[in-house]
């Protein structure tokens, strides 16, 4: 295995991810886990529409749905985080699963609106159920205790973060090479073969689309809790877009890509962070660059320049030189597809 | 006798007030290679996509080995064992030859969500077996060292050829081809015609070929029906339809049949 190996490098930015609280401060910790919830974020929208091929802008409204299901649970209710936080991210898997229905019969642009219309209706809740979600002020979550551990609350979490988010790298690069990956990449490029293979297309839209807010509920639990707080405003188009533009950059289709996307998106916002208008105006720059430049995100950078890196599914491998010793076949009757 | 495989009984359709089919019956036997000719708009295409699942009769019944099948998502119809190909291709096209035949294995396979995130080793193993299975079943079809490929990068005869394999390689019990020599070469229409034969001498599989190529219907075909203006007008081995007084006039009108049929 080459040394630039995707598995080699990836084990390294875990052992930096690893001894990073030790060197860093309070606001570099922060950072590095809100980079880990973007990845599970990123993540699941992959799935979703790298994969699946399901072009959908939900993903904020469920990372929402994560996000207060989490601290409601446990500000309404009475519940321990250790409890709210699987709770919150189920409910926002079950609200994925609910979309599917939708999808079944819209695609493209079509669903592209409906789900839009879903996340600002989403949104309209967090802002008017006032009695259920305490309106646009938001409201502040119970301090997270990592007691009896001997672990303060930022690197508790932080290590939780990192934690849930090997387990679910590795759960979701395992999915997209099996049998169940290649029935999500089957639907998005023709869903009538897909079924005329005894693929159905129900299900499958609905796996993804669970996954992709299970994926999101669990970093909108980490993210509240991170916070302590939760408020309407993190959850809008922008952090849609945010999200959308994160996989773009890292490659559609590839989790590692996911991770690289999302990394290098947040790094570079907080760089920026002091330069308002300059922010944007890389952001919109880095956008452009790569769907106009590189449509294939990081990864295919790193495909083309590292030898040894590959990627789950074959389909990411440099195409075979077409010049060989076999003439190619020219159709007579033309029809070329 | 061999079972019947697949029977359709007093088929209707019509797309609002247009009538589509209009009463098809048809029987084809296991084993056989039944050719499904008809001039255009004689409602081929909408048969096949109702035997698919895709569109539904407003009267009969369409049996696959004797299990009804209509109202069943096309989905469920594949896993009864139906398998088809398109006229235009439809080779999934992110992916390489290999993983399209993969996918074709997907109604054999059983591995489901959870043991595909978690159970490595389940995982690995079937995808061990599903890979040697794919590579074979390209050596059927003689494209083997095609397998890396992606499918983007393959001919359009080629890709009608891995799609054949795509269907057969989940052992259906019959396959619908619709409309395979389109665009064929005169050499890749004999390598055709030597492919179909194989597949149902050595994989025993029934096959239903709709087609306007009458060369090749007439050459592969045991049985040929014809298909004219929602009614099926003719049934028998292809000699026997080629002189039906019946099928000239549906092609060539009554005029010029009649004067084809003097000639």
């Amino acid at each position: 295995m080459a040394a630039f190996g995707r598995r080699n490098v990836l084990l390294a930015l875990l052992a930096a991810a690893m001894v990073l609280p030790a060197v860093a401060n309070v606001y570099h910790l922060f950072i590095a886990n809100l980079i880990v919830v973007y990845v599970l974020l990123a993540i699941g929208l992959n799935i979703l529409v790298g994969y699946a091929g399901q072009l959908a802008f939900a993903n904020a409204a469920m990372f929402g749905i994560g996000a207060y299901a989490t601290g409601l649970l446990q500000v309404r209710l009475g519940w321990s985080f250790w409890l709210a936080f699987p709770g919150g991210a189920l409910l926002a898997a079950l609200v994925g699963l609910a979309l599917a229905l939708p999808a079944l019969r819209l695609s493209g642009l079509y669903l592209a609106l409906s789900t839009l219309a879903f996340a600002q209706a989403t949104q309209w809740v967090f802002l008017h159920w006032e009695s259920l979600t305490f309106g646009a002020g938001g409201f502040k979550t119970p301090a997270l205790s990592f007691a009896p551990l001997p672990i303060d609350k930022p690197h508790g979490l932080y290590y939780l973060s990192l934690a849930l988010l090997v387990a679910l790298f590795l759960f979701a690069q395992n999915l997209v090479a099996s049998r169940v990956g290649r029935a999500f990449v089957a639907v998005r490029d023709g869903e009538v073969a897909a079924q005329s293979l005894g693929i159905d297309l129900l299900r499958y839209k609905a796996l993804a689309f669970g996954i992709s807010g299970f994926y999101a509920g669990i970093a909108g639990g980490l993210y509240s809790a991170m916070l302590n707080f939760v408020a309407p405003e993190g959850f809008d188009l922008f952090q849609m877009v945010l999200q959308k533009a994160m996989i773009v950059v890292g490659g559609l289709g590839s989790i590692t890509g996911s991770l690289l996307g999302a990394g290098l998106v947040i790094i570079l916002l907080e760089a920026l962070r002091a330069f308002k208008g300059l922010q944007e105006i890389v952001f919109g720059a880095l956008l452009v660059a790569f769907v106009l430049g590189m449509r294939g995100g990081l990864v295919s950078l790193l495909k083309r320049h590292l030898r040894g890196w590959e990627e789950p599914l074959r389909l990411a491998q440099p195409a075979p030189p077409l010049v060989r010793a076999r003439p190619l076949e020219v159709p007579a009757g033309g029809r070329e597809q | 006798m061999s079972p019947v495989v697949l029977s359709l009984e007093d088929l209707h359709f019509s797309f609002g007030g247009l009538k589509v089919l209009d009463g098809v019956r048809m029987q084809v036997r296991r084993g056989e290679i039944r050719g499904l000719i008809g001039p255009n708009g004689a409602g081929k295409t909408t048969l096949l996509n109702i035997i698919c699942g895709i569109h539904r009769p407003q009267q009969g019944d369409v049996r696959l080995n004797g299990v009804s099948i209509v109202g069943r998502k096309p989905s469920a119809i594949a896993r009864l064992g139906l398998g088809r190909t398109f006229q235009s291709s439809q080779l999934f096209q992110g992916m390489t030859v290999l993983e399209n035949m993969m996918v074709g294995l997907h109604r054999r396979t059983r591995t489901g969500l959870i043991s595909a995130g978690l159970d490595r080793r389940r995982r690995r193993s079937e995808e061990t077996e599903m890979e040697a299975a794919a590579r074979a079943a390209l050596a059927f079809v003689g494209l083997a060292d095609l397998a890396e490929r992606p499918a983007t990068a393959l001919s359009f005869g080629q890709q009608r050829v891995i799609e054949i394999a795509r269907t057969l390689i989940s052992e259906p019990a019959l396959v619908l081809l619709d409309e395979p020599a389109v665009g064929l070469s005169a050499n890749r229409l004999t390598e055709l015609d030597i492919l179909l034969r194989r597949i149902r001498q050595e994989k025993g599989v029934t096959l239903i070929l709709i087609e306007h190529v009458i060369r090749l219907v007439m050459g592969v075909c045991d049985q040929v029906t014809v298909l004219s203006s929602g009614r099926a007008i003719a049934d028998g081995p292809p000699a026997a339809v080629r002189s039906d007084r019946g099928v000239i006039e549906a092609y060539l009108g009554k005029d010029l049949g009649a004067r084809y049929q003097a000639s």
